[in-house]
């Protein structure tokens, strides 16, 4: 008690007694000094001197007196600490004595290297911290501060980074040991963010693993996801396969789901979903799954689940069979199942000018063949509309024609197809309604019921199996209309599930040369849906092979390239996995080979932001080819290299950004089949996601002089605001309906784009990415793309008679809402917050998700970027990311509010 | 506009392109509704998918925000390369210099300045002369018809008077008088202490302008502005030159006084120009001296000036706080009479920080003394402890005085050295000049 006080005394005294005899001198020197300021250098430069003395002892002395006045001064972040500032001329003595001092004295020659080294971080020297904190005793970092570790963890890595430049296989250890020092520290001082950094710059991420905790696991995990985006090969992958190892490791289950499902890997998810014991963890990670388009052996191998009732109840969520239930409980929670006609969404009495409703006089055919999408769109999944699921002569009264028949030869098929999309999801309900018409007379009403089986059936896999029944005997049907709506319909009801059969079926298809190539491309589309991202040989090969005994006037045809999409499809995201195929590619005929590596290329890096790839891409788009009517093909490749562009950088929203500006330039200095292609590519960027700024451009491109360009932007708009209901799109596509009411091609692409805003009722979305923007369903993407590709050759396609095409949205539409749901799978209505998604990554304390929310009572739609939040106590979900279903369960701390008092 | 820049591109077959287009002449309705006025102007300016790159979070300093940076660069290279090579192969300025010279020919030479008056619809305005008649004309289809708003002065051609072009508008001059050009001279070193006050005001000023991930690293958000106070002459407007000095960002400076105008209105509209100036120059620091011109307390003012400085502060606690954020400005105040100040103007959110200056201690006045004799010549006999530990309540100002003053009384008398006498009597006259004004123990 007494010593340190007494210590105090004298160190106070003498501090005053240096002074009294420096103070002389010290006026005129350094003015500016305080007396305190004055006696702490003097006091330290005494100390310097005392470090050459002989005596062990006394060094010792000096030197832990100098190490306490650094570790207690409390420095301003604006200044360097006062101890250090007046050592720093002292640097030089100081790194002198450090050589001469004996090796005898080792343990203050540590000491001399920690000050030594804690000076340096004020000097801008190279790595002479890491120098003599290398020489320095082996003591506790933390006590020098966190400023101090960071400079040493640059130094470290800078150092480790010049080593392994000299040599690969450098000796590293001596770092290694700071920096298993350094890595528990920032973990346990809410610094994972810096952690991390420094494992990623040594390339030892592994020794993460040992420090995390069920504290700092989520901010370490959000981290390392968010950085993955970024990190070039394969330092991605490492990051996403430790995160997985920490949430397995947590038992967090659904996270670690999340993150197999990135990878893309299926030994790791099923992996994660046998290991997750808990049963109703367990059925919200195969809600998860549902939405994902990711099909599991629930059976055998190493997701089998042994409990039959499990079992039984897991089928049924990740089937998503009771996904048309749960829709229609938004729907009736929203009040909105009362069934809309194409006029409640034209809404032509609000048109300025000259309304297009002389429909008659321009063509009919086109106004009810759009009447028949529009009402398709809009009541999908809703199971009841007022065109197609009445009877004829029924509730109209008036007439006696049905729908369907209204509408001519292809027209026909596209609106027995219709009954599909209305009756979206609902098996047991839709296929009767659908039935009849299986024994129509008309070829065009056999092959809409064929589709239609299997829109009703897309992303739903019912027990029974139907689909595949009803259909597999049309596809060698002697019309070639009734072959094509059966064809495509296998591939819309197994979009996604690697079904064999379907595979066995079609893949003859493809290949025959005798079939016509329009028959032969549509069965590699289907095989590309149902094998999407598969990257399986023998589909590959026989799409090749079709692409290689073709002949050039049959590969000059729109259907080719609906062949390469298909090639495309089946490695999307594989990247690498794709390289022999893109080889092989080269050598096809010079008429489809460029367009179909650029198509292979493109969606073998889907969503990965691969800046190489853009970047030849871009110079594709920027080549200007002169070619007359024989040559046209020449310039095919560079419509698949813009939507290329966008697929590539469609995965974070910086990459989209940064796309969104190219695509401008692109707009700016592109040769016409650039410039067709850009507002596709820019509605790619922004599917179901309708921001103003790009509303602005693509209505901008809807008046352009280029009559393709127009028509692609107004269909652009139509995808760009998928499922939204967005009134000021809305308006937008009505003033272009008053203004292009002369025009049919481009009235029947309005007609369309108003059906898709308003697909669903405004309850829907196409965009493949969900949960939190994390995840990229690669069915939903496949069911764009062979929307968006087609158009490409949009006359021929899609505004020709190809117009069922759309039908393929079906694999990417999924309800946009937030659905609790009871133990028992009951809808739970509970206060939920939604508001706008915040970036929280390496945010300090614990920052709010969301931002400007308001509380509703679940279910509730969520809009894109938006992000909900429970707003009770009372329960705990299942899912750390609501979206879609998700299971509560009581929170087991919940202590009510007594409200009687 | 919007059409005409997405149409220079277009290549295509012309001939097919112009063909089209006649057939289309025949029914289709101008372009679509024309995009008129300020709010469109705001929306238009940024239209284009390129305006504006893309704020990268999170703003700690971390590998994540480097690699976001990256490949942020790694996208713009790509664009300069690929915008290089299109401009070697067909340069724009070519391709422009036609329709330049074509808008020149129509614009005719010389021209006359006009107001506009009123826009009638997409292709008239009411426009008016200088000299005084008012005209209805046409607005030519290549004057950009986002920037037109009425009051804004446009280019008329000389026989027809259509409107041909427009003059962007400046920013009010009286605004542009207040930024300060020409860094102050004093720097902190010429502070003497008051070593936390500058610590303050660097924590709050100026850190969040440099360093921001700092805030964001704890938790925080930093201060938006700070109050300065306290008895004259203890170096609040020396502490903000020495800000103004240091500071690389703009610095505007204004006293209260500057603030109160002539006109109804004026004075409101002034400290609103004053921030939106601020804002656009961003990062910014507003100065406002003496602020207790326009900041006292509210109370029932019965003339009408009375009632417009009170607008003013209330525009003021507006725009210090109001729905517009304004995060990379912030605000220096300085009053020595605190205690008359409106609390609604001081309350924290406004002004977060409150730095009393307080009158020299024994220590402070010994180096202010040195700051002030650093560069006079004493006279061995010369102790300034005396008037260090003298018991007078001395501030930084007084303190310059007496040294200013001891300086003239050694110059009277044609002397090159400064004596301790000098010294005592110009400490002697300072005080009495000092407490002349307040006849002490008269009202008591």
């Amino acid at each position: 008690m007494v010593a340190p006080s007494d210590d105090k005394a004298k160190g106070g005294k003498e501090g005053k007694d240096v002074k009294k005899g420096a103070k002389g001198k010290e006026e005129d020197k350094e003015p500016e000094l305080s007396e305190e300021d004055l006696a702490l250098k003097t006091n330290l430069e005494m100390m310097v001197e005392r470090l050459g003395d002989a005596e062990p002892g006394v060094v010792k002395l000096a030197l832990n007196s100098m190490i306490s006045e650094i570790r207690s001064a409390t420095a301003s972040m604006t200044s360097v600490p006062k101890p250090l500032k007046f050592l720093r001329p002292q640097y030089d003595a100081l790194k002198a004595r450090f050589e001469t001092m004996p090796s005898e004295q080792a343990e203050n020659r540590a000491l001399l290297a920690d000050v030594i080294s804690v000076l340096a971080t004020t000097k801008e020297l190279s790595r002479e911290v890491l120098k003599y904190r290398l020489a320095g005793s082996a003591s506790e970092l933390g006590i020098w501060g966190h400023e101090y570790i960071r400079h040493l963890s640059g130094e470290i890595a800078e150092e480790f980074r010049v080593r392994r430049e000299a040599d690969s296989a450098a000796n590293v250890d001596d770092l290694m040991a700071l920096v298993k020092q350094i890595v528990p520290y920032h973990m346990t001082h809410n610094a994972e963010p810096e952690a991390v950094d420094l494992l990623l710059e040594v390339e030892s991420l592994d020794l993460l693993e040992a420090h995390v905790d069920s504290k700092n696991f989520g901010r370490t995990c959000l981290y390392l996801t968010s950085c993955c985006a970024y990190l070039p090969e394969p330092d991605d992958a490492a990051v996403l396969r430790l995160a997985l190892r920490i949430y397995t490791g947590q038992a967090r289950w659904h996270d670690a789901l999340r993150v197999a499902l990135r990878l893309n890997s299926r030994p790791d998810v099923e992996a994660v979903f046998a290991a997750c014991g808990e049963p109703q963890a367990k059925k919200q990670l195969g809600y998860l799954l549902a939405r994902h388009g990711f099909s599991i052996n629930l059976e055998e191998g190493p997701a089998a689940v042994e409990d039959d009732a499990l079992r039984e109840s897991l089928r049924e969520v990740i089937s998503n069979s009771k996904l048309s239930e749960h829709f229609l409980a938004l729907a009736r929670d929203l009040d909105v199942v009362e069934a809309k006609t194409p006029e409640d969404v034209y809404k032509t009495h609000l048109t300025e000018g000259r309304a297009p409703a002389g429909a008659a006089a321009v063509d009919s055919a086109r106004a009810n063949l759009a009447a028949t999408f529009v009402n398709a769109f809009v009541n999908a999944g809703f199971g009841q509309d007022k065109l197609v699921t009445v009877a004829a002569g029924g509730e109209g009264g008036s007439d006696s024609v049905h729908w369907i028949f209204k509408n001519k030869d292809h027209g026909k098929m596209s609106a027995t197809a219709s009954l599909g999309m209305v009756t979206l999801w609902d098996v047991e309900g839709g296929l009767p309604q659908i039935d009849k018409y299986l024994y129509s007379t008309d070829n065009y009403v056999v092959a809409g019921a064929l589709l239609a089986i299997g829109v009703v059936n897309a992303c739903v896999q019912n027990e029974n199996d139907p689909a595949f029944a009803l259909i597999a005997d049309y596809v060698a049907n002697s019309d070639e209309n009734i072959r094509t709506g059966a064809i495509l319909g296998l591939g819309l009801a197994y979009a996604g599930t690697g079904r064999e059969e379907v595979a066995e079926l079609l893949s003859p298809l493809v290949v025959d040369g005798e079939v016509a190539i329009e028959i032969s491309a549509f069965a590699a589309l289907s095989l590309g849906l149902v094998f999407n991202s598969s990257g399986r040989e023998d589909v590959v090969m026989s799409i090749l092979q079709a692409l290689m005994t073709r002949s050039d006037v049959e590969l000059a045809t729109p259907y080719a390239k609906l062949l390469c999409l298909a090639l495309g499809l089946c490695f999307l995201g594989r990247q690498e996995l794709a390289e022999p195929t893109v080889e092989v590619a080269r050598t096809l005929s010079e008429r489809i080979s460029q367009f179909a590596v650029v198509t292979l290329d493109s969606c073998a890096y889907a969503g990965t932001g691969n800046v190489l790839k853009i970047q030849g891409l871009l110079a594709m788009c920027g080549e200007h080819i002169t070619a007359d009517e024989g040559s046209a093909h020449k310039t095919v490749h560079q419509g698949a290299a813009v939507l290329g562009l966008a697929l590539i950088a469609m995965a974070e929203p910086l990459g989209s950004q940064m796309a969104g500006r190219m695509l401008e330039h692109l707009l700016q200095y592109g040769d016409a089949p650039v410039r067709r292609a850009v507002p596709l590519a820019i509605s790619l960027l922004h599917v179901s996601n309708p921001d103003v700024l790009v509303m602005d451009t693509l209505s901008r491109l809807s008046h352009d002089q280029d009559s393709e360009v127009a028509n692609n932007a107004i269909l652009g708009l139509g995808l760009l605001g998928a499922g939204t209901n967005n009134a000021r799109l809305a308006g937008l596509l009505r003033g272009l309906a008053s203004y292009y009411y002369k025009e049919p091609t481009s009235l029947f692409l309005v007609r369309i784009a108003q059906g898709l805003v308003h697909m669903g009722k405004g309850l829907l979305t196409v965009n493949p990415y969900h949960t939190d923007r994390q995840l990229c369903s690669g069915v939903a993407l496949a069911g764009v793309l062979s929307v968006v590709f087609p158009c490409l050759d949009l006359k021929a396609t899609v505004a020709g008679k190809h117009h069922y095409l759309l039908y393929c949205l079906a694999a990417a539409m999924k309800p946009r809402m937030l659905l609790t749901l009871d133990e028992e799978g009951r809808p739970l209505p509970v206060p939920c917050r939604v508001g706008t998604a915040v970036d929280t990554v390496a945010q300090a304390g614990r920052p709010k998700t969301i931002t400007g929310f308001q509380t509703h009572t679940t279910p509730v739609l969520l809009g894109v970027g938006e992000r909900a939040e429970l707003a009770t106590e009372e329960w705990l979900p299942l899912s750390p990311v609501l979206e879609g279903q998700v299971i509560l369960t009581k929170n087991p701390d919940y202590v009510a509010m007594d409200e009687s008092k | 506009m919007g059409q005409n820049q997405s149409g220079q591109g277009g290549g295509g077959a012309p001939g097919e392109q112009k063909k089209d287009q006649e057939k289309k002449k025949k029914y289709e309705p101008p372009a679509p509704p024309p995009r008129v006025g300020k709010k469109q102007k705001k929306r238009d300016a940024a239209a284009s998918l390129g305006a504006k790159l893309p704020t990268v979070y999170p703003n700690a300093k971390c590998k994540l925000r480097l690699l976001k940076l990256e490949r942020i660069k790694d996208y713009l290279l790509m664009e300069e390369e690929f915008v290089q090579n299109q401009e070697q192969l067909k340069p724009q300025e070519e391709r422009n210099e036609e329709d330049r010279s074509k808008v020149d020919d129509l614009r005719g030479t010389p021209l006359s300045v006009g107001t506009l008056e009123e826009i009638i619809d997409e292709n008239h305005a009411i426009v008016s002369s200088s000299v005084g008649p008012e005209y209805y004309v046409c607005i030519l289809s290549f004057v950009d018809k986002t920037q037109l708003e009425p009051g804004c002065s446009v280019l008329l051609h000389y026989k027809s008077m259509s409107v041909v072009g427009i003059l962007s508008d400046e920013t009010d001059p009286m605004v542009s008088v207040m930024k300060v050009e020409k860094a102050p001279l004093e720097s902190y070193a010429d502070v003497g202490g008051l070593e936390a006050q500058i610590q303050e005001i660097k924590e709050a000023v100026e850190l969040p302008l440099t360093h921001p991930e700092l805030y964001e690293d704890i938790g925080i958000k930093p201060p938006k502005g700070v109050i300065l106070y306290g008895d004259p002459g203890t170096g609040k407007t020396l502490l903000a030159k020495a800000v103004a000095n240091s500071t690389s960002a703009t610095f505007l400076r204004v006293v209260g006084s500057e603030l109160i105008q002539k006109y109804l209105g004026d004075g409101p509209k002034l400290v609103r120009e004053l921030f939106r100036v601020a804002d656009e120059l961003a990062p910014s620091i507003v100065f406002i001296d003496e602020i207790d011109a326009i900041g006292t307390k509210r109370y029932d003012a019965h003339s009408g000036g009375e009632r417009e400085i009170q607008r003013t502060m209330l525009e003021l606690l507006n725009q210090l706080d109001g729905f517009d954020s304004m995060s990379d400005v912030k605000v220096i105040m300085a009053t020595n009479r605190i205690e008359s100040l409106d609390p609604a103007l001081i309350r924290p959110g406004r002004i977060d920080r409150k730095i009393e200056f307080p009158l020299p201690d024994a220590k402070t006045k010994r180096r202010i003394f040195g700051i002030h004799t650093g560069r006079m010549t004493l006279a061995e006999d010369v102790n300034l402890e005396e008037f260090v530990m003298a018991k007078d309540e001395l501030s930084g100002a007084d303190i310059k005085a007496v040294c200013t003053e001891a300086g003239l009384l050694a110059l009277r008398e044609r002397r090159m050295r400064v004596t301790q006498a000098d010294f005592r009597k110009a400490k002697e006259k300072v005080l009495y000049k000092k407490k002349e004004g307040v006849p002490e123990g008269l009202y008591m």
